[in-house]
C-alpha cells in the first residue's frame, strides 16, 4: 500500500467514527428521553413510542438507511448523505438505547427512592441527584455495547455512497488489486474504537462496584 | 390543636387489596415525646408509620405534622408531589433497611437533602453534617462510601442523615431488624441519646427493654387497632387486655 491508500484508509477511518459519534451522542441523550416519557405512561404517546422502538429494532440498517435517503425527496426534502446516514444510525440506536435505559430504571431500588422522598425531594431532584448518577453508571455496559454494535454496523451507510472505512478498502483494491491489505488495516482500525470504548467501560466499571452492596 | 402537638392522626383506615391492615387508628405525639409503637409482625404497625409521611397513602382519616396536615392541601384537593414533599422535609425517616444512597460518601449521604431540598450553602450544611456524624458516633468515617459500613454504622449514619433536616419528628421503622444482635446496641444507644435530648420520635421495634427505657408512651397494634396505650412502667406491669399480656409473657427473656 501506498501513501495514498493509507490516507484514504484514515479518512475513511474518520468518517466512521464522526457520522457514528454524532449518532451515539444523540442516540444516548434521546434514548435517555424517550425512556423518561415512556416511564410517565402518557396514553397514545406511549404507543407511538412502542411502535416506533420496535419497528427500529426490527429493521436492518442497510433497508433503513436506503429508505430514509430515498424516500427523503417525496417529502420535499433533499438530504446530504451524510445527514441521512446520521438519521438511519441514530434512529436505530436510539431504539436501543431507550430500552437500556428504561429497564435501569425499572430495577432501580424503591428503598433508596423511598428515602429521598422522605427527605423531602421532589421527583425530579431524585431524579438528578439519586437515580440519574446511578443510572449512568449501570447502564454504560448495555450502552458500550451498543455504541460497538452500532459502529460495527455502520458499514451499512455505504449504501448511498458515504466512503466509510469500510467502504474504502474496496477503493484501495480496485487501485492496487491486492484487496487484503487495505482488509487488514480497516479491521485494526474498527478494533481501535472498539478497544477504546471497551476501555472506558472498564473504567465505569470499576467505579460500578461502589454501587453494588 | 394544640401548639405542642407534633403529630396528630386521626381515623385512620387503610387496606391492601380489601384487606384492612389499619383500622381507626387515633394517635397524638406531643413535642419532645417519645412513643413506640410495637406489635406481633403484620399488625400494621410499619404501615402505620409509613402513613404518617405518605410513603403510604390511607384510605380514611388525617394526618397532621407540627399542624400542618399532609396528603391534602389547603383547597382540600390532594397534594402535588412539590407540596407533599414539603411536608416530607419537615419528618425524617430511618429505615429497617438503611437505605443509604451508594454513589455518595458518608458526609453526602448527609449533606445531599440539606443542599437540594433546603437549599443551604454547602458550608453550613457540612458543617451540620460533622456536627451530627459526631453525635452518632461517625464523624471518623466522613469520606466511607456505605458498602464499606457494617450495618449497625449505616443505621447510625442514616440516623444522622434524618436529622440534618431538623424535622419536627423522627420516624423509626424498626431500625434493629436487619443487624446483626452485636451490633443493636450500639443503634439503640443513639436513639437513647437522641430522646435525651428531646427529640420528637415514633419507634416501631421488637426491642421490649429498649422500648421500655426510652418510651413516654407505649402503642401496641393488634390487627390494625391500638388495643393498648400507655406509659411504659404500666403498659409492662400492668397492661389491661389479655392480648399484651400474652405478647409480653411471649417475648420475656
Amino acid at each position: 500500500m501506498n501513501a495514498s491508500a493509507w490516507s484514504m484508509l484514515l479518512e475513511g477511518a474518520w468518517v466512521t467514527l464522526w457520522i457514528s459519534g454524532v449518532s451515539i451522542a444523540i442516540g444516548v441523550v434521546a434514548g435517555l428521553l424517550l425512556a423518561l416519557v415512556r416511564l410517565a405512561r402518557i396514553p397514545i404517546i406511549d404507543q407511538i413510542l412502542v411502535l416506533y422502538i420496535s419497528l427500529a429494532r426490527a429493521t436492518p440498517l442497510v433497508t433503513l438507511t436506503l429508505f430514509i435517503f430515498l424516500s427523503a425527496p417525496n417529502f420535499g426534502i433533499q438530504l446530504d448523505r451524510n445527514l441521512a446516514g446520521i438519521l438511519a444510525l441514530t434512529i436505530n440506536t436510539t431504539a436501543f438505547n431507550a430500552e437500556i435505559w428504561r429497564s435501569a430504571f425499572g430495577n432501580f431500588s424503591r428503598e433508596q427512592r423511598e428515602a429521598a422522598m422522605s427527605m423531602g425531594m421532589t421527583p425530579w431532584v431524585t431524579f438528578r441527584r439519586i437515580m440519574f448518577p446511578q443510572l449512568m453508571i449501570t447502564s454504560l455496559p448495555g450502552l458500550v455495547n451498543e455504541m460497538s454494535f452500532l459502529i460495527k454496523g455502520s458499514p451499512a451507510i455505504a449504501v448511498i455512497g458515504i466512503v466509510d472505512l469500510t467502504r474504502v478498502t474496496n477503493r484501495i483494491s480496485a487501485v492496487t488489486y491486492e484487496p487484503l491489505p487495505p482488509i487488514l488495516v480497516a479491521c485494526a482500525l474498527y478494533m481501535a474504537i472498539i478497544g477504546c470504548l471497551v476501555w472506558l467501560q472498564r473504567i465505569a466499571e470499576h467505579r460500578a462496584n461502589r454501587l453494588a452492596e | 390543636m394544640s401548639e405542642t402537638t407534633a403529630v396528630s392522626i386521626r381515623n385512620l383506615s387503610k387496606s391492601f387489596d380489601g384487606v384492612e391492615v389499619l383500622r381507626d387508628v387515633d394517635l397524638v405525639v406531643k413535642k419532645g415525646d417519645v412513643v413506640t409503637i410495637l406489635g406481633s409482625s403484620g399488625s400494621g404497625k410499619s404501615t402505620l408509620l409509613r402513613c404518617v409521611n405518605w410513603l403510604e397513602q390511607p384510605d380514611r382519616g388525617t394526618i397532621t405534622i407540627a399542624g400542618q396536615r399532609i396528603g391534602v392541601n389547603d383547597a382540600g384537593k390532594p397534594m402535588s408531589m412539590r407540596e407533599l414533599a414539603k411536608v416530607r422535609a419537615r419528618t425524617g425517616m430511618v429505615f429497617q433497611s438503611f437505605n443509604l444512597w451508594p454513589h455518595l460518601n458518608v458526609l453526602h449521604n448527609v449533606t445531599e437533602a440539606p443542599i437540594h431540598v433546603l437549599g443551604k450553602a454547602r458550608s453550613e450544611a457540612e458543617a451540620h453534617a460533622h456536627e451530627l456524624l459526631e453525635k452518632v458516633g461517625m464523624s471518623h468515617k466522613t469520606a466511607a462510601y456505605p458498602n464499606t459500613l457494617s450495618g449497625g454504622q449505616k443505621q447510625r449514619v442514616a440516623i444522622a442523615r434524618a436529622l440534618a433536616m431538623r424535622p419536627e419528628v423522627m420516624l423509626f421503622d424498626e431500625p434493629t431488624s436487619a443487624l446483626d444482635p452485636e451490633l443493636v446496641g450500639e443503634v439503640l444507644a443513639v436513639i437513647k441519646a437522641l430522646s435525651a435530648e428531646g427529640y420528637t420520635m415514633v419507634i416501631v421495634t421488637h426491642e421490649m427493654t429498649f422500648a421500655r427505657a426510652v418510651s413516654d408512651q407505649v402503642v401496641f397494634l393488634d390487627k390494625g387497632r391500638i388495643i393498648e396505650s400507655a406509659d411504659p412502667e404500666t403498659f409492662f406491669t400492668r397492661p389491661s387486655t389479655e392480648r399484651v399480656q400474652k405478647f409480653l409473657e411471649r417475648n420475656e427473656g
